[in-house]
């Protein structure tokens, strides 16, 4: 079995099924172009009425569009009644075939899932062959929205008794997404507000600095955390009222009061690193079990050949010779008296811990020794505690807990109370947390700009902030940088327009692309330096060379067409109108410094006049 | 006994039982198999077999002595018996939780009833007469899926502000969606009434609609704020902002925000969304932050029904659920020969879902 339908059968079996006309989503632009191709082999054509209707159709917008009637696909579609539908089209081509699908001229459109948005004519089916789209480099399942965004599209009102969502499976299908999707509720949006430096800008030109909390306050961002915060509102009501029955007692603040009582008084006994657990007469007799001692046990005698102490408890350990020659290893606890009687004693490091002829001498001499003994008088005095810290013992005095009557009360819901008690401060700080979180961005960004000298120090707009703030494009921190550093000081429009193109550029798509001049490289090194520069405040746009060079190639060289240009590189078509539109945007905001960079705004101008020609100038 | 004698014993013994056994001498025995369980605990008892034996023993008298569990022909007439006397509580069955007893849709019946609905008069839905009413008195946020005849509304309230002499403004995410809605209003209320205005240029920039994207609005109301005089905005009667889940955008979402913070409060709000899960909180918070309130027009049901299929690769085409139409909660109403269809092109083509 092939892994997905062959585009050719897929038609022919929506054809059958009377299911056309059909938008057919792909997973990508060339899975669109390549579905194209394949038709281009096949056999199959549409009746002659269906042939004219199409023919009819491209006629009237060609009239309006002149761009189109070179259109390779043409032919293909009007044979086939299929055309592909996507980003790498030019727009004039996609009103083309959105004006087709409308007419209901055509059997079936080929789109990518991507840009499902950007599809809005409907058809009687939609047929789905993916369950993920690749979003900035990753792909991701389809949420229900857009599960839903897609299906939608299927059945047109008027024209159809129903609309049909078919789902073909190819490799990149779960079918559980589809379903779920289908069949589930969309999901709820969430308020995407970030603070940009234009927008502290002309907020500070129209308000003083005080309102603008208020202002923020009234956004989509903070409706949304107020919904947070009111869920953490009334957690914190119910904790309080756990709060409750621990208020005040005999002393006010009873729960901090006890918490500092209870910590003095865990300093009161200090951990001793060692703690022995010897009673005091073994204590006292262990400075006597020397080595050549003779001492009296349970059972007979005999004399210590070491002292030293067990490794897991450190519990004192003697080695003991015994009557009959044998040596054991006991604790010290099992001496029962000690002698007032020490043989010498020649001791080594090892087993058997003296010299072979010491124990030799001592076996003899304990076999020897006369049945009484005189005894060693050992006192042994009860350990002494540690004196406590007299600075310890003064604060212990300050406290009235060890008398107070709610002493057992305090003891006993302590835990509780300082647990519940905590919860409810931080419970306090993430509520102003999220009460205050856009306020002290703005005030991050009312930081920088200061730096920059965009504002002084009251927050008002400096002379550079009056036209700064008529920069309302993404990384209008670069571009008014860029102009203060006078990068821009008497720059030709080719460069300029081809600087801004590689500033508005954010398609990573690669391509091959024509060089650059000379001057565009050494400028845009200079504009990648300043980026880098601004990173901390601003993250930096690509900066790609080539798409600037394919832009000062469009600008300096009035004679070359459009389809001369498309040969220069592999970029779609659709994606470079896209970039000379937005170059075109970007140029237009430099346009309106009219008042404070006379030359730059009258360079911007030339700029759009000289990039609007040929297809860039059939839509407004 | 011998090792051998002794573990022929224990396979011998049912698994409960050697669980007991196990009992104290291995832990976590629940997580071994039988032969795993025997070997453990011939492991476990090396030091003393005695006692493992004698314990064996005694559970094996144990449950010698119990009364031995009835044949089961005999059990089987019991049951039937005790399910008699609670007829009340019949046992739950899967196919009832689903409710679908009825057979699946044949895929004759799924594809029955394709074609051109007869030409009517056009009879605005309930919900777009609503959407019109309220607009009359509140901001409206409309949230229906996708085809549902937005367009409608937007058409209506815009010659009802123009005849008003108020000027109405069109925003949209997209460009392209733009030059779109040109066309079409131009073709509805004639070309000179129609504008559009992108980054550098402006078509009929003094016409009563005003089409651009949101950017260009919320340029609009910046500079007005800034002090410069627009007579458009003065005149404002209404902002319709189409595809307005953009509000979710993460790059662009902010625009929407600015543009509705700042929209004059004179002017009426008509913001034009699909299908999403949280529309009355918009709602709720344009209520908050304009002196207008804002009413929430919202459904869910299709104005064309819509049913799901499935195209296996081989040209089969079976519906995707057991019902005709979506079954709308119930994402696990597959139909069955596309369950099995499915089932089998997953194994063919491997693990097709490791990308």
């Amino acid at each position: 079995m092939p892994p997905s339908i062959h585009p050719v059968d897929l038609v022919a079996t929506l054809r059958q099924r009377n299911l056309t006309p059909a938008i057919i989503f792909l997973t990508s632009r060339r899975a669109c172009d390549e579905a194209m191709q394949s038709f281009e082999r096949s056999q199959v054509t549409l009746p002659k009425a269906q042939q004219e209707q199409i023919a009819r159709v491209l006629t009237q917008v060609t009239e309006q569009f002149p761009s189109i009637a070179e259109h390779p696909l043409i032919e293909t579609v009007q044979r086939i009644g299929v055309a592909a539908h996507h980003a790498g089209h030019l727009p004039s081509w996609k009103i083309a075939v959105e004006e087709l699908m409308r007419t209901g001229s055509l059997d079936a459109v080929f789109a990518t899932t991507t840009l499902a948005a950007g599809v809005d004519f409907p058809a009687r089916t939609v047929v789905v062959t993916q369950s993920s789209i690749r979003k900035a480099r990753d792909f991701t399942d389809l949420t229900a929205s857009e599960i839903q965004q897609l299906a939608g599209r299927a059945g047109r009102r008027g024209k159809d008794l129903v609309g049909f969502a078919v789902i073909t499976p190819s490799p990149y299908i779960d079918l559980t997404v589809l379903t779920k999707g289908l069949t589930g509720q969309p999901e709820a949006i969430h308020s995407q507000f970030v603070i940009t430096y234009p927008m502290v800008l002309n907020l500070l030109k129209a308000h003083p600095r005080e309102q603008i909390q208020s202002i923020l306050a009234k956004s989509f961002a903070q409706f949304q955390l107020n919904q947070r915060t009111a869920v953490l509102e009334t957690k914190l009501d119910s904790l309080r009222a756990e709060m409750e029955p621990f208020g005040p007692r005999v002393c006010s603040d009873w729960i901090t009061q006890w918490q500092v009582f209870e910590q003095a008084r865990k300093r009161k006994k200090p951990r001793s690193p060692f703690a022995r657990q010897e009673s005091p007469d073994v204590a006292a007799r262990l400075h006597f079990l020397t080595p050549g001692r003779v001492v009296g046990v349970t059972r007979g005698r005999g004399i210590i050949l070491r002292q030293y102490r067990s490794k897991g408890q450190h519990a004192p350990m003697v080695t003991l010779l015994r009557e009959g020659g044998s040596l054991n290893e006991c604790p010290a606890s099992i001496v029962t008296q000690v002698f007032d009687r020490t043989f010498d004693c020649e001791e080594t490091s090892a087993y058997p811990w003296c010299t072979p002829q010491t124990l030799e001498q001592l076996t003899h001499h304990l076999t020897d020794l006369p049945p009484r003994l005189p005894i060693l008088p050992i006192l042994a005095h009860q350990h002494e505690e540690t004196p406590i810290d007299s600075s310890i013992i003064q604060t212990l005095g300050d406290f009235a807990c060890p008398t107070c009557p709610s002493r057992q009360a305090c003891q006993r819901d302590f835990p509780r109370a300082s647990r519940v008690r905590q919860e409810i401060q931080r419970h306090i700080k993430s509520i102003q947390a999220l009460q205050t979180s856009l306020w002290h961005r703005f005030q991050e960004r009312i930081d920088v700009l200061e730096k920059f000298g965009y504002l002084n120090a009251t927050a008002q707009l400096t002379a550079d902030g009056e036209w700064a703030r008529l920069i309302r494009i993404d990384h209008s921190l670069l571009i008014t940088e860029l102009i203060r550093a006078e990068a821009f000081g008497a720059i030709d429009p080719p460069l300029l327009a081809a600087i801004m193109a590689s500033i508005a550029h954010d398609d990573d798509r690669p391509g091959s692309f024509p060089r650059g001049s000379t001057g565009l490289v050494t400028l845009l090194f200079q504009v990648r330096k300043l980026a880098e520069s601004l990173t901390p405040h601003e993250a930096p746009p690509m900066l790609r060379a080539d798409v600037a060079a394919l832009t000062e190639r469009w600008v300096s060289d009035q004679t070359l067409t459009w389809i001369g240009l498309a040969r220069l590189t592999t970029m779609a078509e659709g994606d470079m109108f896209r970039l000379f539109a937005r170059t075109i945007e970007f140029l237009s905001q430099l346009k309106t410094l009219k008042a404070t960079h006379p030359s730059l705004a009258e360079s911007a101008d030339h700029a759009i006049a000289a990039m609007r020609r040929g297809v860039l100038e059939e839509l407004p | 006994m011998n090792t051998p004698e002794l573990e022929r014993l224990l396979m011998q013994q049912p698994v409960s039982l050697l669980h007991r056994l196990a009992r104290g001498r291995i832990s976590r025995h629940f997580r071994s198999g039988k032969r795993k369980l025997v070997d453990l605990l011939l492991q476990a008892s090396a030091e003393n077999r005695p006692g493992l034996e004698s314990d064996l023993q005694t559970l094996i008298d144990e449950r010698a002595q119990r009364p031995q569990p009835a044949p089961l022909e005999k059990t089987r007439p019991a049951q039937a018996r005790s399910r008699q006397a609670v007829p009340a509580t019949p046992r739950p069955h899967r196919h009832d939780d689903h409710g679908h007893h009825e057979p699946p849709v044949s895929l004759h019946e799924w594809l029955s009833g394709i074609g051109v609905p007869p030409p009517q008069p056009f009879v605005p839905d309930a919900w777009q007469v609503e959407a019109l009413a309220k607009l009359a008195e509140t901001d409206v946020v409309v949230s229906v899926p996708t085809g549902s005849g937005k367009t409608y509304v937007a058409i209506e309230a815009t010659a009802r502000a123009m005849r008003e002499n108020r000027t109405v403004i069109y925003t949209s995410p997209l460009k392209a969606l733009s030059n779109t809605k040109f066309t079409e209003f131009s073709r509805v209320f004639g070309p000179g009434q129609v504008g559009i205005l992108t980054g550098d240029r402006r078509e009929h920039s003094q016409a009563p609609l005003l089409i651009m994207t949101t950017e260009i609005l919320r340029n609009l109301l910046y500079d007005a704020a800034g002090g410069e005089i627009d007579v458009r905005l003065d005149t404002l009667g209404l902002v319709i902002m189409d595809e307005s889940q953009y509000l979710a955008d993460p790059e662009r979402g902010v625009v929407w925000e600015e543009t509705l913070i700042f929209c004059p409060s004179q002017a009426r709000l008509l913001l034009l969304s699909a299908s999403i899960g949280n529309p009355q909180d918009i709602a709720d918070w344009l209520t908050a932050i304009r002196p207008t309130p804002c009413s929430l027009i919202r459904h869910t049901k299709r104005s064309v029904p819509l049913r799901a299929g499935y195209l296996h690769p081989n040209e089969k085409l079976t519906p995707l659920f057991r019902t005709a139409g979506i079954p709308y909660g119930q994402p696990h109403l597959l139909h069955p020969e596309a369950k099995r269809l499915f089932m089998e092109y997953e194994e063919e083509t491997g693990p097709s879902r490791s990308r």
